[in-house]
Protein backbone atom coordinates (compact mmCIF):
# COMPACT_ATOMS: atom_id res chain seq x y z
CA UNK A 1 0.00 0.00 0.00
CA UNK A 2 3.22 2.18 0.33
CA UNK A 3 2.73 3.34 -3.64
CA UNK A 4 -0.41 4.80 -3.33
CA UNK A 5 1.75 7.66 -0.51
CA UNK A 6 4.07 7.93 -3.57
CA UNK A 7 3.00 11.69 -4.04
CA UNK A 8 4.81 12.00 -0.89
CA UNK A 9 2.65 14.65 0.47
CA UNK A 10 3.00 16.92 3.94
CA UNK A 11 0.71 13.86 5.41
CA UNK A 12 2.85 11.34 3.57
CA UNK A 13 4.38 10.49 7.31
CA UNK A 14 1.31 9.75 9.40
CA UNK A 15 0.95 12.75 12.06
CA UNK A 16 -1.76 13.65 14.11
CA UNK A 17 -3.73 15.75 11.12
CA UNK A 18 -7.63 16.45 11.85
CA UNK A 19 -9.86 15.14 9.09
CA UNK A 20 -10.84 18.54 7.96
CA UNK A 21 -6.79 19.21 7.37
CA UNK A 22 -6.87 15.84 5.50
CA UNK A 23 -9.61 16.81 3.22
CA UNK A 24 -8.17 20.52 2.41
CA UNK A 25 -4.92 18.52 1.65
CA UNK A 26 -6.90 15.99 -0.42
CA UNK A 27 -8.22 19.17 -2.28
CA UNK A 28 -4.63 19.93 -3.06
CA UNK A 29 -3.88 16.34 -5.11
CA UNK A 30 -2.17 15.00 -1.88
CA UNK A 31 -2.49 11.34 -1.83
CA UNK A 32 -1.33 10.61 1.44
CA UNK A 33 -3.62 12.71 3.03
CA UNK A 34 -6.41 11.06 1.11
CA UNK A 35 -5.24 7.88 2.10
CA UNK A 36 -4.97 8.40 5.81
CA UNK A 37 -8.33 10.01 5.31
CA UNK A 38 -10.01 6.94 3.82
CA UNK A 39 -8.20 5.01 6.70
CA UNK A 40 -9.56 6.92 9.22
CA UNK A 41 -13.47 7.64 7.87
CA UNK A 42 -14.19 4.12 5.68
CA UNK A 43 -15.07 1.56 7.91
CA UNK A 44 -17.81 4.34 9.18
CA UNK A 45 -18.59 5.15 5.89
CA UNK A 46 -19.05 1.47 4.54
CA UNK A 47 -21.26 0.78 7.56
CA UNK A 48 -23.55 3.33 6.70
CA UNK A 49 -23.39 2.08 2.86
CA UNK A 50 -24.24 -1.62 4.04
CA UNK A 51 -26.89 -0.50 6.40
CA UNK A 52 -28.74 0.77 3.12
CA UNK A 53 -27.96 -1.03 0.48
CA UNK A 54 -27.27 -4.66 2.14
CA UNK A 55 -25.73 -6.28 -0.58
CA UNK A 56 -22.31 -6.63 0.14
CA UNK A 57 -21.07 -6.22 -3.38
CA UNK A 58 -23.09 -2.90 -4.17
CA UNK A 59 -22.28 -1.28 -1.03
CA UNK A 60 -18.42 -1.53 -2.48
CA UNK A 61 -19.04 -0.26 -5.48
CA UNK A 62 -21.39 2.72 -3.61
CA UNK A 63 -17.98 3.23 -1.43
CA UNK A 64 -15.78 3.37 -3.94
CA UNK A 65 -17.42 5.93 -5.92
CA UNK A 66 -18.45 8.02 -2.76
CA UNK A 67 -14.64 8.62 -2.37
CA UNK A 68 -13.92 9.01 -5.93
CA UNK A 69 -16.48 12.42 -5.49
CA UNK A 70 -14.53 12.87 -2.17
CA UNK A 71 -11.12 13.22 -4.27
CA UNK A 72 -12.48 15.35 -7.29
CA UNK A 73 -14.12 17.18 -5.48
CA UNK A 74 -12.89 18.17 -1.80
CA UNK A 75 -12.26 21.55 -2.76
CA UNK A 76 -16.17 22.50 -2.33
CA UNK A 77 -15.91 21.25 1.54
CA UNK A 78 -16.34 24.43 3.45
CA UNK A 79 -15.30 23.68 7.10
CA UNK A 80 -17.49 26.54 8.51
CA UNK A 81 -20.68 24.52 7.06
CA UNK A 82 -20.21 20.86 9.12
CA UNK A 83 -17.43 18.47 9.91
CA UNK A 84 -15.66 16.67 7.38
CA UNK A 85 -17.35 13.49 8.50
CA UNK A 86 -20.94 15.05 7.76
CA UNK A 87 -19.32 16.12 4.17
CA UNK A 88 -18.69 12.59 3.40
CA UNK A 89 -21.43 10.77 5.01
CA UNK A 90 -23.53 13.45 3.70
CA UNK A 91 -21.89 12.25 -0.04
CA UNK A 92 -22.04 8.36 0.99
CA UNK A 93 -26.24 9.27 2.33
CA UNK A 94 -27.17 10.54 -0.82
CA UNK A 95 -25.10 7.88 -3.71
CA UNK A 96 -26.56 4.70 -1.33
CA UNK A 97 -29.89 5.96 -1.62
CA UNK A 98 -30.34 7.13 -5.16
CA UNK A 99 -29.06 3.48 -5.70
CA UNK A 100 -31.94 2.00 -3.49
CA UNK A 101 -34.33 4.22 -5.26
CA UNK A 102 -32.74 3.34 -8.92
CA UNK A 103 -33.19 -0.06 -8.59
CA UNK A 104 -36.77 0.04 -6.45
CA UNK A 105 -37.61 2.41 -9.88
CA UNK A 106 -36.65 -0.22 -12.21
CA UNK A 107 -38.57 -3.49 -10.04
CA UNK A 108 -41.78 -0.95 -9.67
CA UNK A 109 -42.00 -0.14 -13.24
CA UNK A 110 -41.36 -4.20 -14.40
CA UNK A 111 -44.44 -4.96 -11.92
CA UNK A 112 -46.56 -1.72 -13.27
CA UNK A 113 -46.01 -3.29 -16.89
CA UNK A 114 -46.82 -6.78 -16.38
CA UNK A 115 -49.45 -6.37 -13.62
CA UNK A 116 -50.45 -3.10 -12.53
CA UNK A 117 -53.05 -4.51 -9.97
CA UNK A 118 -50.52 -6.50 -8.19
CA UNK A 119 -51.51 -5.71 -4.14
CA UNK A 120 -48.84 -4.71 -2.47
CA UNK A 121 -48.41 -6.40 0.99
CA UNK A 122 -49.26 -3.21 3.39
CA UNK A 123 -47.15 -4.80 6.23
CA UNK A 124 -43.52 -5.20 5.92
CA UNK A 125 -42.58 -2.90 8.36
CA UNK A 126 -41.71 -3.79 11.93
CA UNK A 127 -38.74 -5.99 11.41
CA UNK A 128 -37.22 -2.73 9.33
CA UNK A 129 -37.39 -0.40 11.97
CA UNK A 130 -35.90 -1.90 14.42
CA UNK A 131 -32.38 -0.35 14.54
CA UNK A 132 -29.48 -1.59 16.47
CA UNK A 133 -28.18 1.76 18.75
CA UNK A 134 -24.68 1.28 19.92
CA UNK A 135 -23.44 5.23 20.51
CA UNK A 136 -24.18 6.00 24.04
CA UNK A 137 -25.01 9.69 22.88
CA UNK A 138 -27.05 8.46 20.39
CA UNK A 139 -28.84 6.25 22.11
CA UNK A 140 -29.83 9.44 24.79
CA UNK A 141 -30.86 11.75 21.82
CA UNK A 142 -32.90 9.40 19.93
CA UNK A 143 -34.52 8.07 23.53
CA UNK A 144 -35.23 11.71 23.32
CA UNK A 145 -37.34 11.87 20.51
CA UNK A 146 -41.32 10.07 20.73
CA UNK A 147 -41.71 6.32 19.47
CA UNK A 148 -43.37 7.86 16.39
CA UNK A 149 -40.47 10.69 15.09
CA UNK A 150 -37.91 7.73 15.95
CA UNK A 151 -39.44 5.03 13.78
CA UNK A 152 -39.91 7.84 10.64
CA UNK A 153 -36.07 8.82 11.43
CA UNK A 154 -35.32 5.08 11.26
CA UNK A 155 -37.13 4.47 8.32
CA UNK A 156 -35.37 7.89 6.35
CA UNK A 157 -32.28 7.46 7.30
CA UNK A 158 -31.28 3.74 7.85
CA UNK A 159 -33.65 1.92 5.25
CA UNK A 160 -33.40 5.29 2.82
CA UNK A 161 -37.46 5.69 2.61
CA UNK A 162 -38.64 8.33 1.02
CA UNK A 163 -41.55 10.11 3.11
CA UNK A 164 -43.97 8.55 0.62
CA UNK A 165 -42.79 5.09 1.35
CA UNK A 166 -42.41 5.72 5.08
CA UNK A 167 -46.15 7.02 4.28
CA UNK A 168 -47.33 3.85 2.81
CA UNK A 169 -45.12 1.45 4.63
CA UNK A 170 -46.73 2.71 8.20
CA UNK A 171 -50.27 3.17 6.34
CA UNK A 172 -50.37 6.84 7.97
CA UNK A 173 -51.24 10.04 5.75
CA UNK A 174 -48.19 12.14 3.99
CA UNK A 175 -49.00 15.20 5.80
CA UNK A 176 -48.29 13.15 9.15
CA UNK A 177 -44.91 11.62 8.18
CA UNK A 178 -43.52 15.34 7.42
CA UNK A 179 -44.84 16.90 10.42
CA UNK A 180 -43.19 13.67 12.02
CA UNK A 181 -39.55 13.98 10.36
CA UNK A 182 -39.24 17.29 10.69
CA UNK A 183 -40.63 17.33 14.67
CA UNK A 184 -38.03 14.40 15.24
CA UNK A 185 -34.89 16.19 12.93
CA UNK A 186 -36.00 19.91 14.93
CA UNK A 187 -35.71 17.38 18.42
CA UNK A 188 -32.35 15.51 17.48
CA UNK A 189 -30.78 18.82 16.36
CA UNK A 190 -31.53 20.20 19.57
CA UNK A 191 -30.48 17.04 21.81
CA UNK A 192 -27.30 16.57 19.99
CA UNK A 193 -26.16 19.96 20.83
CA UNK A 194 -26.12 21.25 16.60
CA UNK A 195 -26.20 24.59 16.37
CA UNK A 196 -27.84 26.55 13.34
CA UNK B 1 -52.58 24.32 -15.79
CA UNK B 2 -52.61 23.77 -12.20
CA UNK B 3 -50.07 24.96 -9.39
CA UNK B 4 -49.89 23.71 -6.18
CA UNK B 5 -49.22 27.51 -4.54
CA UNK B 6 -49.62 30.79 -5.91
CA UNK B 7 -46.86 32.35 -6.95
CA UNK B 8 -47.92 35.76 -5.65
CA UNK B 9 -47.28 35.04 -1.89
CA UNK B 10 -43.92 34.19 -1.93
CA UNK B 11 -43.97 33.90 2.08
CA UNK B 12 -45.91 30.77 1.77
CA UNK B 13 -43.81 29.18 -0.57
CA UNK B 14 -40.87 30.01 1.33
CA UNK B 15 -42.44 28.59 4.46
CA UNK B 16 -43.25 25.19 2.74
CA UNK B 17 -39.83 25.00 1.19
CA UNK B 18 -38.30 25.56 4.50
CA UNK B 19 -40.25 22.79 5.78
CA UNK B 20 -38.72 20.56 3.61
CA UNK B 21 -35.16 20.59 4.82
CA UNK B 22 -35.14 18.58 7.68
CA UNK B 23 -36.57 15.38 5.45
CA UNK B 24 -33.76 16.70 2.35
CA UNK B 25 -30.98 15.89 4.53
CA UNK B 26 -31.97 12.58 5.41
CA UNK B 27 -32.34 12.41 1.66
CA UNK B 28 -36.42 11.81 1.91
CA UNK B 29 -37.80 14.09 -0.50
CA UNK B 30 -39.40 12.66 -3.15
CA UNK B 31 -38.33 13.36 -6.58
CA UNK B 32 -40.31 16.06 -7.02
CA UNK B 33 -39.93 17.62 -4.14
CA UNK B 34 -36.26 17.38 -4.14
CA UNK B 35 -35.95 18.70 -7.53
CA UNK B 36 -37.97 21.99 -6.39
CA UNK B 37 -36.32 21.90 -3.23
CA UNK B 38 -32.92 22.22 -5.02
CA UNK B 39 -33.53 24.92 -6.79
CA UNK B 40 -34.60 26.89 -4.12
CA UNK B 41 -31.72 25.67 -2.27
CA UNK B 42 -29.09 27.21 -4.63
CA UNK B 43 -30.26 30.92 -4.29
CA UNK B 44 -31.08 30.70 -0.50
CA UNK B 45 -28.51 30.96 2.73
CA UNK B 46 -30.68 31.06 4.88
CA UNK B 47 -31.76 27.38 3.65
CA UNK B 48 -28.48 25.87 3.12
CA UNK B 49 -27.57 26.90 6.73
CA UNK B 50 -30.55 25.08 7.70
CA UNK B 51 -29.63 22.00 5.45
CA UNK B 52 -26.48 22.09 7.26
CA UNK B 53 -27.54 21.78 10.60
CA UNK B 54 -30.00 18.83 9.99
CA UNK B 55 -26.96 17.04 8.18
CA UNK B 56 -25.10 17.37 11.23
CA UNK B 57 -27.68 16.34 13.01
CA UNK B 58 -27.93 12.96 10.77
CA UNK B 59 -24.27 12.70 11.18
CA UNK B 60 -25.54 11.59 14.65
CA UNK B 61 -28.03 8.78 13.33
CA UNK B 62 -24.85 7.32 11.70
CA UNK B 63 -23.17 7.20 15.39
CA UNK B 64 -25.36 4.41 15.81
CA UNK B 65 -24.75 2.31 13.47
CA UNK B 66 -21.80 -0.04 13.64
CA UNK B 67 -18.28 0.31 11.39
CA UNK B 68 -17.81 -1.93 9.01
CA UNK B 69 -14.17 -1.89 7.78
CA UNK B 70 -14.34 -2.31 3.91
CA UNK B 71 -11.94 -5.44 2.21
CA UNK B 72 -8.88 -4.04 1.65
CA UNK B 73 -8.90 -4.31 -1.95
CA UNK B 74 -11.30 -1.41 -2.40
CA UNK B 75 -8.79 0.89 -1.69
CA UNK B 76 -6.21 -0.39 -3.77
CA UNK B 77 -8.55 -0.43 -6.81
CA UNK B 78 -9.80 3.26 -5.41
CA UNK B 79 -6.36 4.37 -5.43
CA UNK B 80 -5.50 2.83 -9.08
CA UNK B 81 -8.31 4.43 -9.96
CA UNK B 82 -7.61 8.43 -8.86
CA UNK B 83 -5.72 9.49 -12.05
CA UNK B 84 -8.85 8.68 -14.36
CA UNK B 85 -10.63 11.21 -12.60
CA UNK B 86 -9.42 14.90 -12.32
CA UNK B 87 -9.66 16.98 -9.48
CA UNK B 88 -11.59 20.22 -9.12
CA UNK B 89 -9.48 22.66 -7.77
CA UNK B 90 -11.13 25.57 -5.63
CA UNK B 91 -10.46 27.90 -8.48
CA UNK B 92 -12.20 25.59 -11.09
CA UNK B 93 -15.56 25.84 -9.36
CA UNK B 94 -16.46 28.68 -11.86
CA UNK B 95 -13.55 27.72 -14.48
CA UNK B 96 -13.69 24.02 -16.32
CA UNK B 97 -16.25 24.76 -19.00
CA UNK B 98 -14.54 22.15 -21.34
CA UNK B 99 -14.66 19.10 -19.09
CA UNK B 100 -18.30 19.84 -17.94
CA UNK B 101 -19.26 20.47 -21.63
CA UNK B 102 -17.91 17.18 -22.60
CA UNK B 103 -19.50 15.50 -19.69
CA UNK B 104 -22.74 16.92 -20.74
CA UNK B 105 -22.80 15.95 -24.32
CA UNK B 106 -21.91 12.17 -23.75
CA UNK B 107 -25.10 12.93 -21.91
CA UNK B 108 -25.11 9.09 -20.01
CA UNK B 109 -26.03 10.44 -16.08
CA UNK B 110 -28.89 8.76 -14.94
CA UNK B 111 -30.66 10.38 -11.68
CA UNK B 112 -28.60 7.03 -10.14
CA UNK B 113 -25.46 8.57 -11.31
CA UNK B 114 -25.44 11.93 -11.28
CA UNK B 115 -22.93 13.85 -8.87
CA UNK B 116 -25.00 14.62 -5.75
CA UNK B 117 -24.16 17.65 -4.59
CA UNK B 118 -21.92 16.90 -1.70
CA UNK B 119 -22.61 20.07 0.53
CA UNK B 120 -22.50 22.35 -1.88
CA UNK B 121 -25.50 23.74 -3.37
CA UNK B 122 -23.79 26.05 -5.31
CA UNK B 123 -22.79 23.51 -7.70
CA UNK B 124 -26.18 24.05 -9.59
CA UNK B 125 -25.66 27.40 -9.89
CA UNK B 126 -22.49 27.00 -11.14
CA UNK B 127 -23.34 24.75 -13.71
CA UNK B 128 -25.86 26.83 -15.07
CA UNK B 129 -23.52 29.54 -15.77
CA UNK B 130 -21.08 27.54 -17.51
CA UNK B 131 -23.65 25.71 -18.92
CA UNK B 132 -23.94 28.57 -21.70
CA UNK B 133 -20.49 28.25 -22.93
CA UNK B 134 -21.35 25.16 -24.29
CA UNK B 135 -24.53 26.24 -26.36
CA UNK B 136 -23.01 26.05 -29.71
CA UNK B 137 -21.65 22.63 -29.17
CA UNK B 138 -25.13 21.29 -28.04
CA UNK B 139 -26.76 23.12 -31.15
CA UNK B 140 -24.96 21.77 -33.29
CA UNK B 141 -24.92 18.32 -32.43
CA UNK B 142 -28.60 18.32 -31.69
CA UNK B 143 -29.28 19.27 -35.34
CA UNK B 144 -26.54 16.61 -36.35
CA UNK B 145 -29.46 14.09 -33.97
CA UNK B 146 -31.96 15.38 -35.77
CA UNK B 147 -31.34 15.45 -39.43
CA UNK B 148 -30.37 11.71 -38.97
CA UNK B 149 -33.46 10.92 -37.29
CA UNK B 150 -36.20 12.53 -39.74
CA UNK B 151 -35.15 10.27 -42.72
CA UNK B 152 -37.91 7.76 -43.37
CA UNK B 153 -40.90 9.35 -41.41
CA UNK B 154 -44.19 10.88 -42.47
CA UNK B 155 -44.93 14.56 -42.12
CA UNK B 156 -48.53 14.36 -39.83
CA UNK B 157 -48.78 11.74 -37.26
CA UNK B 158 -47.42 12.61 -33.56
CA UNK B 159 -43.75 11.69 -34.38
CA UNK B 160 -43.71 13.14 -38.05
CA UNK B 161 -41.67 15.58 -39.84
CA UNK B 162 -44.05 19.00 -38.82
CA UNK B 163 -43.34 17.97 -34.99
CA UNK B 164 -39.34 17.14 -36.19
CA UNK B 165 -38.86 19.89 -38.18
CA UNK B 166 -40.35 22.40 -35.06
CA UNK B 167 -37.67 20.95 -32.60
CA UNK B 168 -34.86 21.01 -35.05
CA UNK B 169 -35.90 24.57 -35.21
CA UNK B 170 -35.96 24.93 -31.74
CA UNK B 171 -32.54 23.28 -31.44
CA UNK B 172 -30.88 26.14 -34.25
CA UNK B 173 -31.90 28.59 -31.97
CA UNK B 174 -28.73 30.44 -30.87
CA UNK B 175 -28.79 29.66 -26.94
CA UNK B 176 -30.30 26.09 -27.97
CA UNK B 177 -29.66 23.38 -25.12
CA UNK B 178 -29.56 19.90 -25.23
CA UNK B 179 -29.31 16.83 -22.06
CA UNK B 180 -29.93 13.22 -22.69
CA UNK B 181 -30.10 10.92 -19.94
CA UNK B 182 -30.35 7.32 -19.72
CA UNK B 183 -33.89 5.94 -18.41
CA UNK B 184 -33.67 1.68 -17.91
CA UNK B 185 -31.51 1.58 -20.97
CA UNK B 186 -33.41 3.98 -23.42
CA UNK B 187 -32.68 7.60 -23.72
CA UNK B 188 -34.83 10.37 -23.76
CA UNK B 189 -33.43 14.06 -24.66
CA UNK B 190 -34.21 17.60 -23.82
CA UNK B 191 -33.89 20.30 -25.80
CA UNK B 192 -34.55 24.11 -24.65
CA UNK B 193 -33.78 27.80 -25.71
CA UNK B 194 -34.74 30.06 -23.30
CA UNK B 195 -35.07 33.20 -26.13
CA UNK B 196 -37.65 30.37 -27.65
CA UNK B 197 -39.25 29.72 -24.56
CA UNK B 198 -40.07 26.75 -25.32
CA UNK B 199 -38.28 23.20 -24.97
CA UNK B 200 -39.05 19.71 -26.34
CA UNK B 201 -38.48 16.34 -25.92
CA UNK B 202 -37.44 13.46 -27.94
CA UNK B 203 -37.48 9.63 -26.12
CA UNK B 204 -36.08 6.87 -27.97
CA UNK B 205 -36.65 3.20 -26.67
CA UNK B 206 -38.89 3.85 -24.12
CA UNK B 207 -41.53 1.21 -23.70
CA UNK B 208 -45.20 1.90 -24.78
CA UNK B 209 -47.37 1.92 -21.93
CA UNK B 210 -50.94 1.04 -23.02
CA UNK B 211 -53.98 2.19 -24.12
CA UNK B 212 -55.21 3.35 -20.45
CA UNK B 213 -51.80 4.98 -19.31
CA UNK B 214 -49.51 7.97 -20.93
CA UNK B 215 -46.55 9.67 -20.53
CA UNK B 216 -47.13 13.45 -19.12
CA UNK B 217 -44.39 15.94 -19.25
CA UNK B 218 -43.90 18.47 -15.84
CA UNK B 219 -42.66 21.95 -15.71
CA UNK B 220 -41.16 22.01 -12.19
CA UNK B 221 -40.34 24.97 -9.91
CA UNK B 222 -40.02 26.00 -6.43
CA UNK B 223 -44.45 26.29 -6.34
CA UNK B 224 -44.53 22.66 -7.90
CA UNK B 225 -45.34 21.00 -10.82
CA UNK B 226 -47.10 21.41 -13.90
CA UNK B 227 -48.24 19.92 -16.57
CA UNK B 228 -46.86 20.42 -20.06
CA UNK B 229 -48.77 17.97 -21.92
CA UNK B 230 -48.79 14.25 -22.58
CA UNK B 231 -47.44 11.95 -24.96
CA UNK B 232 -47.42 8.21 -26.66
CA UNK B 233 -44.86 6.14 -27.52
CA UNK B 234 -45.20 4.95 -31.20
CA UNK B 235 -42.69 2.82 -33.53
CA UNK B 236 -40.25 2.74 -29.83
CA UNK B 237 -39.77 7.01 -30.36
CA UNK B 238 -41.66 10.12 -29.43
CA UNK B 239 -40.87 13.89 -30.27
CA UNK B 240 -42.62 16.13 -28.47
CA UNK B 241 -42.55 20.10 -27.95
CA UNK B 242 -43.86 20.89 -24.32
CA UNK B 243 -46.99 22.60 -23.63
CA UNK B 244 -46.76 26.16 -22.11
CA UNK B 245 -43.77 28.34 -21.63
CA UNK B 246 -39.84 27.14 -21.03
CA UNK B 247 -38.28 29.16 -17.94
CA UNK B 248 -34.79 28.92 -17.45
CA UNK B 249 -33.78 27.30 -14.41
CA UNK B 250 -37.00 25.13 -14.50
CA UNK B 251 -36.79 20.97 -13.72
CA UNK B 252 -38.36 18.90 -16.83
CA UNK B 253 -39.96 15.61 -15.65
CA UNK B 254 -41.73 12.91 -17.38
CA UNK B 255 -44.35 10.27 -15.61
CA UNK B 256 -46.53 8.11 -16.27
CA UNK B 257 -50.11 8.94 -15.54
CA UNK B 258 -53.37 7.77 -16.22
CA UNK B 259 -54.92 8.09 -19.75
CA UNK B 260 -55.46 11.48 -20.62
CA UNK B 261 -53.17 12.66 -18.24
CA UNK B 262 -53.21 13.94 -14.43
CA UNK B 263 -53.52 17.68 -13.16
CA UNK B 264 -50.73 16.43 -10.72
CA UNK B 265 -47.90 13.38 -10.78
CA UNK B 266 -49.24 10.32 -9.00
CA UNK B 267 -46.01 8.19 -9.73
CA UNK B 268 -42.41 9.03 -9.33
CA UNK B 269 -40.75 10.62 -12.45
CA UNK B 270 -38.89 8.19 -14.68
CA UNK B 271 -36.35 11.19 -15.35
CA UNK B 272 -35.95 14.69 -14.45
CA UNK B 273 -33.77 17.23 -16.54
CA UNK B 274 -32.11 20.34 -14.69
CA UNK B 275 -31.78 23.33 -16.92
Amino acid sequence: MLDVMGDGGEYGAARAATLEELLAATAAGDRGAFSLLYDQTAPRVFGLIRRLLVDAAQAEEVTQDVYLEAWQTAARFDPARGSAVTWLLTLAHRRAVDRVRASQASRERDLKTGMRDLDVPVDEVSETVEVRIEHERVTGALAGLSEVQRQCLSLAYYDGCSQSEIASRLNVPLGTVKTRLRDGMIRLRELLGVTT
Amino acid sequence: MNRTGDPTEPERQDASLHELAAAYALDALDEFDRARFERALAASPQLRAEVDAFRSAATGLSDALPAVAPPASLKTSLFERLDEVPQERAADASAAPSTRAEERQSGSSSIADRPSDGGSIDELAARRGRRQRTVLLAAAAAVVLIVGAVVGVNWAGPNGWGVQREIAQLAEAPDAERVTQQVDGTEVTLIWSAEEERSAVIAEGLPDVGGDRTYELWYIDESGAVSAGTFDVRDDEAWRILEGEFRPGVVVGITVEPAGGSPQPTTDPLVLFET
